[in-house]
């Protein structure tokens, strides 16, 4: 079983370490969220003007700026985006005859989805890394507002904040993946891909701080996976419980149940479309 | 169900698709070790269906199918190791380069990497891939992705190979060395070899034995010699320098050979024999015999061509357009027409 699936991961990365454009995205894709989202949607300027004397920290989970407070939403954002590539891949290689040809290979079925996952995960890893990095430089850049991170940041939380998009990442490419292996139509498939993405991101924390939201909003947002995944970051980013919705524990909980049903969900799918019919 | 020497055992197969379109319509057939086995037949006959159940890939929906003595119902993964498939489509991945294609399919077939390397350096050089193994994939022709195919579906040595459409979309230099490919490896490796194909040249010059499939059933089941026998005999056609009623009826007197029209047309007869290697010296000698001077000889012995048309009332050609559907098919119900005439 591992020899197939470092064989099948390998392959799906080589597909897409080499191919140039891909790699510009990873860093292009970041870059103009953080910089004409992030640096020009600064909904904290507006507090200020009006000098309502409200802390910040309470709309933008213990952050003291919009920009830090949605470059970490940012990392979760571009989560989702990787992941539904594997989603979108995979039923590429059914098009292909490449899945036919993994299907009278004389490997258990269950590789076949297992090693796109972990293939997805690399790559949205390495991707959420990138946001962090270029969201923590712009702060050397003058002009420029940057992610900053509490002074009592550790490595401890930096192993949190892993988990936590570990978590997501899995979750959300058991989800994409297992849908790229049940539905084999192209359009249908995007079509579904946006109908998940669009709610999932807007109706979350990652970029619109949760207490601007009208009330019936509020409540969905605090039921969104990616809401438990970025309140939980935020909290171990700016070392402070202000604004946050949860503990970091039952963030930690929620996404795991997330995680934990998509996998459930994409093993139920997986196996239905990998049976012989 | 299977003896000794069966390699795919297939007895009254069916697939239904949607309660009503019979793919595979109760087939049966064996194929024995070491033999090059070849479904003939039009597209939509069934020939890839039947691939697809005996490779694990589809449920049959009745009937049974061993490999190498597994259920492939049953014991999927059992078959799974021991078969190797060239699919009809290229599913060599482009972005790989030649080798790690192999190498992929090594690992997935759980061929030790060191026995992998030996194994992927004797392929492509069987293959003839060995100077562009370094390449992409994407940089490949049709016909060297075909032949990297191949060498893929050897790479775990298995005991049976299944070939769908081999040359499908081939030119005819690739085509020919394909078949030298596949002759080289029954005759270095004794490995039986199930092939599906359209062309009725690839299943005279490379199959020992061939099952006529159309609409979902064999109609027939033969060597190549045996099938054009089944349409009828040679024809020989003799040309003396003069011919008259003595020599016809000299002809006519010959054991097991008729003489056809009845007369000579130019100072030549047509004379059909069951097979012209036995019957053509013979023959010969009589006329020397009587001192018949003769000119020429010519033998044409029947073609595959006949012996398709005659079993499924219509011609084969490459552009067939006929998915099995009569509906949709005009040419073939006329066809069928012809042939209950």
């Amino acid at each position: 079983m591992i020899v197939e699936m470092v064989a099948l991961i390998a392959r799906d990365l080589k597909r897409w370490y080499r191919t140039p454009a891909q790699i510009i995205l990873v860093f292009t894709t970041p870059l103009m969220w953080l910089l004409l989202f992030g640096q020009a949607f600064n909904i904290g300027r507006l507090a200020q003007i009006g000098d309502t004397g409200i802390d910040l920290r309470m709309v933008f989970g213990g952050a003291t700026d919009y920009f830090s407070f949605m470059a970490v939403g940012q990392t979760a954002f571009i989560m989702l985006f990787a992941s539904f590539f594997s989603g979108v891949s995979i039923l590429w290689d059914r098009k292909f005859g490449f899945l036919s040809k993994l299907q009278v290979a004389p490997i258990p079925r269950t590789a076949i989805p297992l090693s796109r996952i972990i293939s997805s995960l690399v790559k949205s890893m390495l991707q959420a890394t990138v946001v962090i990095v270029l969201a923590a430089s712009f702060v050397l850049i003058p002009g420029l507002s940057g992610l900053r991170f509490s002074s009592s940041f550790g490595v401890l939380d930096a192993a949190g904040l892993a988990l936590f998009l570990i978590l997501l990442g899995i979750g959300l490419a058991a989800l994409f993946v297992a849908l790229g292996l049940v539905v084999r139509n192209e359009e249908t498939l995007f079509g579904l891909i946006n109908l998940l993405n669009f709610p999932l991101m807007f109706t979350s924390s990652a970029l619109i701080p949760i207490t601007l939201m009208p009330d019936w909003l509020r409540t969905v947002a605090l039921y969104n996976p990616i809401t438990f995944v970025v309140d939980g970051m935020r909290q171990l980013v700016f070392g402070t419980s202000i604004g946050a919705e949860y503990s970091v524990a039952t963030d930690l909980l929620g996404i795991g149940i997330f995680s934990a049903l998509m996998i459930g969900l994409g093993a139920i799918l997986a196996r239905k479309a990998l049976l012989r019919g | 169900m299977s003896s000794e020497g069966t390699v795919v055992g297939v007895e009254r197969l069916e697939k239904v698709y949607g309660g009503s379109i019979h793919a595979v319509d109760s087939i049966s057939f064996e194929v024995g070790r070491g033999e090059i086995f070849g479904f003939l037949g039009p597209n939509g006959a069934g020939k890839t269906t039947t691939i697809s159940i005996l490779t694990t890939q589809t449920l049959p929906t009745g009937g049974k199918a061993e490999v190498l003595g597994h259920d492939v119902v049953k014991e999927p993964s059992r078959v799974r190791k021991g078969i190797g498939l060239v699919p009809q489509e290229l599913t060599v991945d482009d972005e790989l380069t030649g080798r790690e294609n192999m190498e992929l399919q090594g690992s997935l077939y759980g061929v030790p990497y060191s026995e992998a390397k030996k194994r992927i350096d004797e392929l492509l050089e069987l293959v003839k891939l060995a100077d562009s193994a370094h390449r992409y994939v994407k940089t490949y022709s049709g016909g060297m992705k075909k032949r990297l195919e191949l060498a893929e579906g050897l790479i775990h040595r298995p005991e049976v190979l299944f070939l769908d459409e081999p040359t499908l979309g081939l030119d005819i230099q690739t085509r020919t060395s394909m078949w030298e490919h596949i002759n080289k490896l029954k005759k270095e490796t004794n490995m039986t070899i199930f092939l599906t194909t359209h062309y009725l040249e690839e299943a005279d010059t490379l199959c020992d034995r061939i099952g006529i499939i159309d609409h979902g059933k064999v109609i027939a089941l033969d060597t190549p010699a045996g099938l054009k026998k089944a349409v009828g005999g040679d024809v020989i056609e003799v040309e003396v320098a003069e011919c008259d009623e003595d020599i016809l009826e000299m002809i006519r007197n010959m054991p097991a050979v008729t003489l056809l029209d009845g007369v000579c047309s130019g100072n030549r007869a047509r004379l059909k024999v069951p097979d012209s290697n036995f019957s053509l010296p013979k023959i010969l000698t009589n006329f020397i015999a009587r001192n018949v001077q003769v000119v020429s000889v010519a033998v044409k012995k029947p073609s595959l061509d006949q012996a398709f048309l005659e079993f499924t009332g219509r011609e084969l050609r490459d552009d067939e357009s006929s998915s099995g559907n009569e509906k949709a098919d005009p040419g073939a119900r006329k066809g069928r027409f012809r042939r209950r005439r």
